[in-house]
């Protein structure tokens, strides 16, 4: 993979910006690790010592609260564990029958289908509409930008909860905001009409709720990326006669290339792992059955069913199928970063 | 007028347009959160929605506010803060540290680690709940804020350490070498030099964890079940659940109280962010 | 590198002690003296009066220890039980649902209080809620309260239409569409898709029932023909004589009651006190409607009170209580005369039967007492709790009252029945 044009040096200098991703990066930062790692050997003996050190406390707290629940999760995947045996009862082994179960179960393929539609439809939204939102941004004039940002701002601050609860209630069946100015339109009576009932209809809700609140991030991360795009490149294209799209195509892509990669990654990671407000919405309507989402089931099946043993098979399934998914990433960061 | 300026003319237009429409797409839920909290409950609930607060009225945040309340605002809001404040701080440290680790250092096992904090990111955390919950009980930890804390800094540091390394790789070495041959220590050079470079990084990483520990639900719904150790999200759900007898003008109230704190957060660290880098490097 | 570590630890010492300075205000006071019992109650039902005499009983009873009440939502209570229950740090008295009480009394969350049996009340303890809380001969979760449904209905509307109070169940359904028809935009029988506590009456009275023990396999009866028979009542309630939400719940039904847009409400006795509340009360009611505000108990098929849902609560002390003793003592203040006849006046149905007549002899307490009479429970089974969690009921009724077909909707949520009861 070529290595990506990215003025590496620059962390995205504008406001609130994202993650900058692994800027990509660098044969020149090789040299300069190994340089310094050659000096440092000879400067002090600790040195070898120092990356241990460094991960030390990091590695501490994610090991003993993520790693050792983890451990655990992974065995009463394969124990008989209901909520007698979270009161003590003793729990006995069944092998892979939780795993076969899960599998065997058409529930769970068809929660996993529409997690993985659902998810797919926010992520394409909210990086479709945050690059147009960053490449509109670069063309306002300052007063504009600022309005947009802050608007943006806005939205990307307002917790998650509070916004479903917020949109909720625009949304709300006998006094909500929305079904009355549709109704303003001439020959429409939206008046009591619910928009949680039909599952399509819930999971556009949903969606619109997701979207509103991640196209900030995207829309940030990709403008900060879009400041640091050579203009003289830009307007030497533009001579050419590259239009527009051209010009994204060809120039700005490549340049945001990574960055474009990893908000992707992001947005797939949290959109497949959506709860909050799924679980939310689904306090204010709907039919639940058909609008779980792979978050949520696994919650429903363990906590709430107490059948937990089939929510920790559920969970590894579920992590087995991200890496699938995101091996393409991982492989690509591996070999930019030949790590 | 020529063409082409007629035609710009016509694109300043249509572009100026747009941007009022995304400004208000993404103000208006915030501006309806606002006003019908500024709202008696019976007037939100009319057939015709009222688009201003013209009966304005600051009823709901006593409600929210006072001690008549069944779940009490005040305790909630210094639980979340803390928590938030005491995750962002701890987190940005340690994944600063692993940062460096990654970043300048060669090591075995280098590899793994990276690869490691990206699948964790993975897992998902409700299927944990219950097993966290014991380790946490092992400890004695359930209702702390030590508790609550420390789960919150393993959720975010995965990320942290994600987001901190691309930043923390994008600082060219060669200013810190320049101020050490100048005759800083290596520490004096890190805080003089890289230090400011990395500001805008770890700020933005900041505001990730900031509003990641600020919005999580689950973890302390089960962690922190004493009402006076409840988080804010926790507590506008049992706000919203609390009678059975939902009044949507208070919860929106609830709702404004509890995203004052983030947006003001944002609006602190934005200022931060735009002048750090730039300015640092011209230093340098 | 040393330095760096010694930051690290440093770090990590100030996040623990600034975690135990900030946490410590909140066990503070009470804890250095003498222990604290931690009394859970869920929803609002419990009225203020028998909160402050719970806990003034039971701090004068026990010199230096204190009672601290803790409010919990009805929403995901299971959940939440389930971890906290069984934690170090548990609530010491736990209020359940009654119908979610045997996941817990099977699992070895509560504590086994057979030998206070006697103390408690004995044989004068509600029948049904003594079930529900005892696993054999072993009991566990003492009754709490019952609180039958009864009917509200605005008489205003009754005198308007010229209707009589129905003796049987298709005369107030019929009242219910005479409403819905002369009054648009109002729900004769004010029934929102996820309320199945209302459902059970109609497929009871058909002589249908959820699921029914047959050895120990517990049998899904929605597809039986009662079943259906009473299911298409429902729908027909539903979709002719309601207005309210398909997808809606039963919560905040006052708002549309005191916005004229309901004939008949069924709920809760205690529900009349929503309403009425202070019109600038958290949760405004209508109290200039008292006069309009009748009720009487759900008729049956056949005339008589229906047989409707016997809603309430068992009350229990937890295994992981650090003071079981204080607990159990704490408990039986909830179950005395005094505590339990508090909860009669405010509408409830005392767990002591010897009480019955404390709910008052007005036409609500008349109402509760008729519907009381003939009020029945849900299957009996420890994973009953797991069916109305997991929403399966809810799901199923939205269904209905969205049209959909009833004998294929009740075949499958059979299914999802059985294998839920019969894991």
């Amino acid at each position: 993979m070529a290595v990506a044009p990215l003025g590496t040096r620059a962390a995205p200098t504008s406001a609130t910006a994202g993650p900058p991703a692994n800027l990509p990066g660098d044969r020149e930062r090789d040299r300069d690790r190994d340089r310094i790692a050659r000096r440092d050997r000879r400067g002090r003996r600790v040195v070898a010592l120092t990356p241990a050190m460094l991960l030390i406390p990091a590695t501490a707290v994610l090991l003993v609260i993520i790693g050792w629940p983890l451990v655990q999760l992974l065995v009463i995947s394969f124990q008989e564990f209901g909520r007698a045996q979270v009161f003590g009862a003793p729990a006995p082994f069944v092998g892979f029958d939780n795993y076969a179960d899960v599998l065997g179960d058409a529930t769970f393929w068809e929660v996993l289908g529409r997690s993985i539609l659902f998810a797919a439809a926010n992520v394409i939204l909210a990086m479709g509409l945050g690059t147009l939102v960053a490449l509109l941004m670069t063309r306002l004039a300052r007063a504009l930008r600022l309005l947009v940002s802050v608007g943006l701002l806005l939205a990307w601050a307002m917790p998650a909860l509070t916004a479903v609860v917020v949109w909720g209630w625009m949304f709300d069946t006998q006094f909500g905001v929305i079904n009355y100015l549709l109704s303003q339109l001439p020959g429409v009576d939206m008046i009591g009409h619910s928009w949680l009932i039909d599952p399509l209809s819930f999971f556009g809700v949903a969606t619109v709720i997701i979207t509103w609140q991640s196209v900030p991030f995207v829309a940030f991360t990709i403008y900060a990326g879009l400041t640091q795009v050579p203009t003289e490149v830009l307007e030497a294209a533009q001579l050419d006669g590259a239009n527009g799209f051209a010009r994204f195509r060809f120039i700005v892509f490549p340049y945001l290339k990574s960055i474009f990669l990893v908000v992707t990654i992001l947005q797939v990671i949290w959109d497949m792992r959506v709860f909050t407000q799924i679980y939310a919405l689904q306090g204010i309507g709907g039919i639940r059955e058909q609008t779980s989402t792979i978050g949520v089931y696994i919650y429903q099946v363990s906590v709430g069913s107490g059948d937990f043993a089939a929510g920790g098979a559920i969970a590894v399934i579920l992590v087995v199928i991200m890496m699938a998914i995101s091996a393409y990433y991982v492989r690509a960061s591996i070999k930019e970063e030949q790590l | 007028m020529t063409p082409a300026l007629v035609r710009r003319r016509v694109s300043t237009v249509v572009l100026s347009a747009i941007a009022i429409v995304v400004f208000v797409a993404s103000v208006f839920p915030v501006y309806w959160m606002l006003n019908s909290s500024f709202l008696p409950n019976n007037a939100i609930r009319g057939p015709v929605p009222h688009f201003w607060p013209d009966e304005f009225t600051l009823r709901n945040y006593e409600t929210v506010l006072g001690d008549g309340g069944r779940a009490p605002f005040l305790p909630a809001l210094m639980t979340s803060l803390t928590v938030t404040l005491i995750t962002v701080a701890a987190a940005l440290l340690l994944a600063f540290l692993a940062a460096l680790a990654v970043t300048r250092f060669r090591f075995t096992g280098r590899r793994s680690f990276i690869i490691a904090i990206l699948l964790i990111q993975m897992i998902p955390g409700e299927a944990m709940i219950v097993s966290t919950f014991r380790v946490l009980d092992g400890w004695q930890l359930l209702n702390t804020i030590a508790g609550l804390t420390i789960v919150y800094v393993a959720t975010v540091l995965p990320f942290t350490i994600w987001t901190l390394r691309g930043f923390v790789g994008g600082v060219p070495i060669e200013l810190e070498e320049a101020a050490m041959i100048d005759g800083c220590t290596r520490m004096q050079a890190f805080r003089r030099v890289t230090f400011p470079l990395l500001a805008p990084g770890l700020v933005a990483t900041g505001v990730f964890a900031f509003i990641q520990a600020w919005n999580e639900f689950l973890l302390a719904l089960v962690i922190m079940q004493r009402p006076d150790m409840m988080t804010l999200p926790v507590w506008l759900r049992t706000f919203q659940q609390a009678t059975q007898t939902t009044n949507w003008a208070a919860i929106m109230a609830g709702s404004t109280l509890m995203a004052i704190p983030v947006i003001i957060f944002f609006l602190i660290v934005q200022g931060r962010m735009t002048s750090g880098l730039v300015a640092g490097a011209v230093k340098g | 590198m040393r330095k760096i570590s010694i930051v690290a630890f440093g770090a990590a010492v100030a996040l623990a002690l600034a975690g135990c300075a900030a946490a410590e205000p909140a066990g503070s006071d009470g804890e250095a003296e003498g222990a604290e019992i931690r009394v859970w109650l869920v929803g609002a039902d419990t009225p203020q009066e028998a909160r402050d005499y719970l806990k003034e009983t039971f701090e004068d009873e026990n010199p230096g220890s204190t009672l601290v009440i803790e409010e919990q939502a009805w929403g995901g209570l299971v959940d939440k039980l389930t971890t906290a229950l069984s934690g170090s740090d548990s609530p010491d008295v736990v209020e359940v649902g009654n119908t979610q009480a045997a996941a817990f009394t099977t699992a070895g969350a509560f504590l086994d209080i057979t030998d206070e049996y006697d103390a408690l009340g004995g044989d004068d303890l509600l029948p049904g809620f003594v079930e529900a809380g005892s696993v054999g001969d072993a009991f566990f979760a003492a009754p709490y309260y019952s609180g039958a449904r009864v009917v509200f209905y605005d008489t205003a509307l009754y005198e308007e239409l010229g209707l009589e109070v129905p003796t049987t169940l298709d005369e107030y359904i019929a009242n219910g569409q005479a409403i819905a028809e002369a009054k648009p935009g109002v729900s004769g029988i004010y029934f929102p898709g996820q309320d199945w506590y209302n459902a059970l009456p109609y497929i009871w009275e058909n002589g249908g029932d959820i699921a029914t023990l047959d050895g120990d396999e517990w049998v899904p009866a929605l597809s039986t023909d009662g079943s259906i028979a009473g299911l298409e009542m429902v729908q027909e309630v539903m979709t002719t004589a309601s207005v309210a939400p398909k997808d809606g719940n039963e919560a905040e039904a006052q708002v549309p009651y005191c916005a004229g847009q309901i004939g008949h409400l069924s709920a809760p006795s205690w529900f009349k006190w929503s309403i009425l509340a202070p019109a600038d009360a958290e949760a405004p009611g209508c109290p200039e409607r008292e006069a309009s505000l009748g009720v009487f108990a759900l008729p049956g098929l056949d005339g008589g009170p229906a047989q409707v849902f016997a809603g309430g609560s068992n009350i229990a002390v937890s295994a992981n209580s650090a003071n079981p003793e204080l607990a159990k003592k704490a408990l039986a203040i909830m179950l005395s005369d005094e505590y339990q006849s508090i909860l009669g006046g405010a509408g409830l149905v005392p767990a002591l039967t010897s009480l019955g007549d404390t709910v008052g002899t007005d036409a609500t307490a008349q109402a509760i007492a008729q519907a009381a009479s003939n009020a029945k429970l849900t299957p009996a089974s420890p994973a009953w709790a797991e069916v109305e969690a997991s929403g399966v009921l809810q799901d199923f009724f939205v269904k209905i009252a969205q049209g959909g077909d009833v004998a294929d909707l009740a075949a499958e949520t059979d299914a999802r029945i059985a294998e839920i009861l019969n894991p």
